[in-house]
């Protein structure tokens, strides 16, 4: 199966994405923004770094000049293309910049990455990157022709990325790799956690619980996931608690204080009456869930 | 990590919750490993925490793929999700040592490759060849084309206006350079030269056009100086000069056209697949000419920065350069014949 872009909530999501497990795994695909901020502070990192250290040798005078100039010319040449291929394959796909942004290059299909990839789309940063750079600092000496093929020239570099969807640049689509957000998230507890079903006060019955669907579910757990701090966001709890209440029709009243118990109560019978259906072929996607078994048998 | 049969306790919790806490010590002690593999990386781990990395990995991969069968946690799925993602990018790192990739490279994959590319080393050696007979007979019809194809900056004094004198004295070059001075000037050759190669191999991409056009214009320039020197009568000595690095330099910058000319016939003519699995495909071939390429240049670099001011006879320049050719001939024609392609 090929990996496919999705775009969620303005992420753009890599899906299908799957390692020899056989279970996908997905990944963010970096936006431009962080993309142009690694190579930039790439630039500044090793342009920088390069400067600083053949002026400290200059002012300690440990070299001949003329070795000053020989390192020189080999620095400059080795923080344009070595320093990414070598990075990235020590640090498996990251260079510092990328480290700090927190971006990576992965394999598009799924396997490890390897020196080609890394050497293939690093060579191409110099047609992509570096020469377009290089000529627009030098841009007013050169006669119109010339200017016209440059601009050209850097619009299809930029456009590249802008136009496919996994925002890969040419050096990526021959390398076969694209450029993802580190993955990382923290893992937060279990809501069921805070209440036992032997010292449940609120009892739902299917009726009540065959209403909401998935979606509501994890929209609920967002909710309880903060815990109101002020009478606004308590007022908005109380909402909550009250459509609930008139949408599943529940006989009991329930006092200001227990909104939240009520809340929490109904997150984890409700859940655990969703995975049961869902385990018997019955998954409820969200609270159309009735209306579409309806046009089905209807049809 | 074991799972264990659910204890009473347990019973009292729904059956994700209960699958969540059976896993998680384990989730936990991977996450633990996982960070300070990406912290330090893999090599500065111990044999059993590495072990333990690898089947960790494999039942958390388990677990998310339970997961989304049977939990509606929305905040245990990104998680698992997330550290799937991050063991996978620890586990399935580059393994190669540099070493490995060099040497396999030498023997096997940059010969092998030149030995697959016929069409596109004759399209590189092609622009070079067509670039000097052009500018050859473009100077014997008007000098003046010279000053067309040259930069100043390039020339240097030597111009068409120039004595024949003054033109022998560039070729054999005896005033006292000492070996700093020809170290700064094969390094800048070498930077200079690189970046060049590696422009003409990557503009490649762009249809081969602007590759063939960049060697083409390099074989102009180098047309024009041959015929200026042979008008004065210094063809020989001049061949010589030329050929102790030249051999190498001018094959160099052909075979990085040949790479570009790799990616842009895979654009231009992609056969039955799509372009995008013709660039990566002929990708391959394409970077280790260009690798081959900046390995001959580091060699070009240094002949030109010291051997040729050292050698100053011209029979001597010319068995070195061609000598270096021969080399790199019977280098990339002989090697890695056995193997088959990596």
């Amino acid at each position: 199966m090929t990996t496919t872009v999705r775009k969620i909530d303005g992420y753009r999501r890599l899906e299908n994405y799957t390692p020899p497990e056989g279970v996908p795994i997905t990944f963010v695909v970096s936006s431009l923004g962080s993309r142009f901020g690694a190579q930039t502070l790439d630039i500044l990192i090793t342009f920088g770094g390069a400067f600083i250290a053949i002026l400290l040798l200059a002012w300690a005078d440990v070299m001949a000049g003329s070795a000053l100039m020989a390192l020189f010319f080999l620095l400059i040449f080795f923080i344009r293309i070595p320093y990414y291929i070598l990075s990235e394959l020590v640090w498996n796909g990251r260079t510092l910049g990328k480290r700090i942004i927190k971006i990576r290059v992965i394999s598009a299909d799924g396997t490890r990455l390897t020196p080609y990839q890394i050497t293939a789309r690093n060579l191409m940063k110099e047609v992509e990157v570096f020469t377009p750079i290089t000529m627009l600092f030098g841009a007013e000496s050169f006669p119109w022709p010339i200017m016209t093929a440059m601009l050209i020239w850097v619009f299809v570099v930029i456009f590249v990325p802008l136009f496919n969807k996994r925002r890969q640049r040419l050096g990526d689509m021959i390398a076969g790799t694209i450029v993802v957000d580190q993955p990382r998230a923290a893992l937060l507890p279990d809501l069921t956690d805070a209440t036992r079903a032997a010292t449940a006060r609120f009892v739902f019955d299917p009726s009540h619980l065959g209403i909401y669907g998935r979606y509501e579910l994890q929209a609920l757990e967002s909710i309880l996931r903060n815990p109101p701090k002020t009478p606004e966001a308590r007022a908005r709890v109380a909402e909550v608690a009250k459509t609930i209440m008139r949408k599943i029709d529940f006989p009991e009243r329930v006092g200001r204080r227990d909104e939240w118990d009520f809340l929490q109560e109904f997150y984890r019978q409700q859940r655990e009456y969703l995975e049961s259906r869902h385990l018997f072929g019955d998954s409820r996607a969200d609270k159309f869930h009735a209306r579409k078994d309806d046009t089905s048998q209807g049809r | 990590m074991t799972v264990q049969a659910p204890s009473d306790a347990n019973l009292d919790h729904i059956r994700s919750t209960r699958f969540r806490k059976e896993r998680e010590p384990g989730w936990k002690r991977l996450d633990e490993l996982v960070t300070r593999a990406e912290k330090s990386g893999v090599q500065g781990m111990g044999y059993d925490d590495t072990l333990a990395l690898a089947s960790l990995y494999r039942q958390a991969m388990n677990s998310l793929s339970v997961a989304r069968a049977i939990s509606m946690d929305r905040a245990l799925l990104t998680y698992l999700e997330a550290l799937c993602a991050r063991a996978y990018l620890v586990v399935y790192a580059p393994q190669e040592s540099i070493r490995g990739v060099l040497g396999r490279l030498m023997t096997h994959g940059i010969p092998q490759a030149v030995r697959r590319s016929g069409l596109p080393l004759l399209i590189g050696f092609l622009a070079m060849l067509l670039g000097g007979l052009t500018g050859y007979v473009l100077f014997f019809q008007d000098p003046s084309w010279f000053f067309t194809f040259v930069p100043p900056e390039l020339s240097d004094g030597r111009t068409p206006e120039a004595s024949a004198d003054y033109l022998r004295r560039t070729l054999f070059d005896t005033s006292a350079r000492n070996n700093e001075a020809f170290g700064v000037f094969a390094s800048f050759l070498f930077s200079h030269n690189t970046q060049i190669a590696i422009l003409i191999f990557a503009l490649g991409i762009f249809v081969t056009l602007p590759s063939f056009v960049l060697t083409y214009y390099n074989g102009l320039i180098l047309g024009a100086f041959v015929a200026m020197y042979m008008d004065v009568g210094l063809g020989y000595e001049l061949f010589g000069w030329l050929s102790i690095h030249g051999v190498t330099e001018l094959a160099a910058i052909s075979i990085a056209c040949s790479g570009g000319a790799q990616l842009g016939l895979a654009v231009l003519l992609p056969g039955n697949r799509t372009r995008r699995a013709a660039l990566r495909d002929k990708g391959r071939d394409a970077v280790k000419l260009m690798i081959l390429a900046g390995l001959m240049l580091i060699v070009a670099a240094f002949v030109e920065g010291f051997l040729r001011q050292m050698v100053q006879s011209t029979e001597l320049r010319l068995v070195i350069g061609w000598g270096l050719g021969l080399g790199w001939l019977s280098w990339l024609c002989l090697s890695g014949r056995e193997g088959a392609r990596p």
